[in-house]
């Protein structure tokens, strides 16, 4: 594990700056020998649908080998190797994983939410780089816990907040950042679907442990599920943890026996001014999954995978803002002068060149792989993890109690610095 | 892919009817998002743009698929090939009616074309393209897999039967109906698709469809298929349609195509297996001979013209 170190390269420096990374990545592979002990052996903990996702990603990255698999549930095993393609070795107990692996260097976590505590922790006390699943922490103290080990250990910590490395996205809160739609100042985000969320069960037995999301003991339910990424965005764009969050929600859908609120609504705000509204239901999908980024000069909307800017109208009996006249934006097609409906169409897509496109959890994959290769903090680590899942955790909290909660009075002393 | 996917199933609860319909779909979903070319983030999107730079390394799936593929190729000659895109936009069949492309533009394009082209190294899983502007297209077998896989997903959690569809050109059959031998499907005339040629009855099997009435086209005179034979370059005439049943959808995905290209004489080979299956032929024809049964098990409508 500790011999990872050795492999700096030259090549850090474009890493850095370059998105993809892949070239980099080749390059570094291609100058050692290709000895087995060259390459970067992944155990994966958690082989549901998260885990074979990330492991079918980790699959189409040069000198990357998954060496182990680790799920308490015996018919994981067959689907992961369908997908290694070999008859990689599994084990029932993370413990016997970690001990027993050979040559493990990464460890990806995607169990449920209510275990990734033990297992990050685990892994990072034997010295693995981890790719955390979001929410990092289920509770608080899993959070804090999760920091305090990743600090401790001489590895690297990435959490699953993959839009942190979706071309769109850097974009968007780049402009942002350089002021194109003035000082932002509100998020309206929303996760909406129209399905009740369950996974087939081949017994009843295993109701718990297939359909953990929709209980309290293991899961957050949307917010956690849903809410991670959205919030990690606002986090990103104001560049704080909320203060104070208020919260909702209810069982409106479906009355089956589940604990988890099958609607949720918040509201964060943030030190500096900052508002995030996120909303999420699995009983309509009109509005799908939406990031809208509210400014005084104007609007960004982020959808999964693109995204468009809206620029505010000048009013005929206002000033026009100087900045904006002097930017020279363009008041795009979508502005049909209507009352209090100015906005009707497309808006101005974000572009990308076509070699910038990519999954973002590929683009993630590679960047924690060039992490572990170059020596690099991950732009998503356990600091970015953890203001997401500490703000997802009073989330939940503020919603079961249908009220409002401080975040002061539960962080205390920020753990992540 | 731009296709409806439906499936019909048997489940004891409509609540596990939707977790189950649910479970199907991702699989589609998860298959789609790897293999289309449409998509700039799918992972074959990726192999195209880089592939005549460097080899790509990419996962096992992905690279059997495509090793399958080329497999195809070789047994039908290059009568199959994922790397025909260029050719079919030469014919401007992506957008709409077709038009002729000039011999520069042929020339071009079949340059740019061409399953030898692919070079596959199996033990670090890359992909090299020995040509700059190919494009592999995996949409002649990427809904085969979609439906293999989605039918995997669907036994894995205990379905006995059930019926898939993706555009009503492929289908996969788990199991039968209640009391009936299999989920029967209606290969109709393309002469007149109020007609049905036969019906097929499937169990635990695919069946696909490759060209369809509407999709051809007539020019200086000759009726064209949309589908541009690898080979030559140029359309296929003469076909109208031909239907395969094979053991999984990739399979039957990928005979329907190359027996189309083929033809009724190198058909029988290819139809003979592994895996072995069975083929209706529809020539551009009329009277006698017009319909070619190839090992096909039911009965086919004997038809007036």
């Amino acid at each position: 594990m500790m011999k990872r170190r050795e492999f700096v390269t030259a090549s850090a420096a474009a890493v850095g700056s370059s998105l993809l990374g892949l070239e980099a990545l080749a390059e570094t592979f291609s100058r050692r020998a290709t000895a087995p002990s060259d390459e970067i052996h992944v155990g994966v903990i958690g082989v549901g649908s998260r885990g074979k996702s990330m492991m079918r990603q980790f699959l189409r990255l040069p000198g990357v080998k998954v060496t182990a698999l680790c799920d308490v549930y015996e018919p994981r095993f067959g689907e992961g190797r369908e997908i290694t393609g070999e008859q990689t070795p599994v084990f029932r107990d993370y413990r016997r994983m970690l001990d027993d692996a050979r040559d493990l260097d990464a460890v990806i976590v995607a169990t449920p939410l209510g275990y990734h505590a033990e297992h990050m922790v685990a892994s990072l006390q034997r010295g693995l780089h981890v790719y955390g699943e979001k929410a990092i922490g289920l509770t608080v103290d899993d959070c804090n816990a999760i920091v305090r080990a990743a600090r401790a250990s001489g590895s690297w910590f990435q959490t699953g907040l993959q839009y942190r490395y979706a071309p769109y996205y850097r974009q968007a809160i780049e402009r942002i950042e350089a002021g194109e739609i003035g000082r932002p100042t509100h998020i309206y985000a929303y996760w909406h679907r129209n399905y009740n969320w369950r996974r087939p069960v081949p017994d009843p037995s295993l109701e718990r442990l297939i359909n953990w999301r929709l209980y309290r003991e293991y899961s957050g339910g949307l917010l956690a599920e849903l809410g991670s990424h959205q919030i990690d965005v606002a986090n990103w764009i104001f560049g704080a943890t909320p203060e104070s969050v208020i919260g909702n929600g209810a069982i409106t859908f479906y009355d089956d026996g589940r604990e988890t609120f099958d609607n949720v609504q918040t509201v964060f705000t943030y030190p500096n001014g900052g508002t995030l509204v996120f909303s999420s239901l699995i009983g309509n999908h009109k509005v799908g999954y939406q990031i809208n980024i509210y400014g005084t000069g104007g609007t960004v909307e982020l959808t999964l995978e693109d995204g468009a800017f809206y620029y505010e109208p000048a009013r005929p009996n206002s000033a026009v803002p100087r900045e904006l006249v002097e930017r020279g934006v363009h008041t795009t097609a979508t502005l049909a002068t209507r009352g209090d409906m100015p906005y009707r169409g497309p808006g101005l897509p974000i572009e990308l060149p076509p070699e910038e496109a990519g999954d973002p959890s590929f683009l993630a994959s590679v960047a924690f792989i060039n992490c572990i290769a170059n020596d690099q903090r991950p732009f998503a680590d356990e600091r970015v993890g953890w203001r997401s899942a500490v703000a997802v955790a009073l989330g939940v909290e503020a919603a079961r109690r249908h009220s409002r909660i401080d975040f002061a009075d539960h962080v205390g002393t920020s753990v992540e610095g | 892919m731009g296709t409806t996917v439906e499936v019909y199933l048997y489940a004891p609860s409509s609540v596990r009817a939707a977790a189950l319909l649910e479970a199907a779909f991702a699989e589609v979903e998860r298959v789609e998002a790897a293999l289309s070319n449409y998509r700039p983030t799918s992972e074959l999107s990726r192999i195209n743009a880089a592939a005549a730079t460097a080899p790509v390394t990419t996962d096992p799936e992905v690279f059997g698929l495509i090793a399958r593929a080329l497999d195809y190729s070789r047994r039908s000659e290059g009568a199959f090939d994922i790397t025909v895109g260029p050719l079919v936009k030469a014919w401007g069949f992506f957008d709409g009616a077709g038009r002729y492309p000039s011999d520069d533009e042929l020339a071009d394009a079949r340059a740019r074309s061409g399953w030898r082209q692919v070079d596959l190294d199996e033990t670090t899983r890359r992909v090299r393209f020995l040509a700059p502007g190919l494009e592999l297209d995996l949409g002649a077998i990427g809904k085969g897999w979609a439906l293999d896989c989605a039918a995997a997903t669907l036994r894995r959690n205990g379905v006995r039967a059930a019926l898939l569809s993706a555009g009503q050109s492929t289908y996969y059959a788990i199991g039968a109906p209640p009391h009936e031998r299999g989920w029967p499907i209606h290969v109709t005339d393309p002469q007149d698709t109020t007609r049905t040629l036969s019906t097929a009855l499937l169990r635990d099997q695919a069946l696909s469809t490759s060209g369809t009435g509407e999709q051809s086209f007539e020019l200086g005179g000759q009726r064209y298929s949309h589908i541009v034979d690898p080979r030559t370059g140029q359309p296929v005439a003469g076909m109208a349609q031909v239907t395969v049943t094979a053991p999984t959808a990739t399979d039957s995905d990928a005979l329907a195509t190359a027996i189309f290209v083929l033809g009724p004489e190198r058909a029988t080979e290819l139809i003979r297996g592994p895996p072995a299956g069975a083929a209706l032929l529809v020539m551009e024809a009329s009277g006698e001979g017009r319909v070619l049964a190839l090992d096909w098990p039911e009965r086919v409508a004997r038809l007036s013209r």
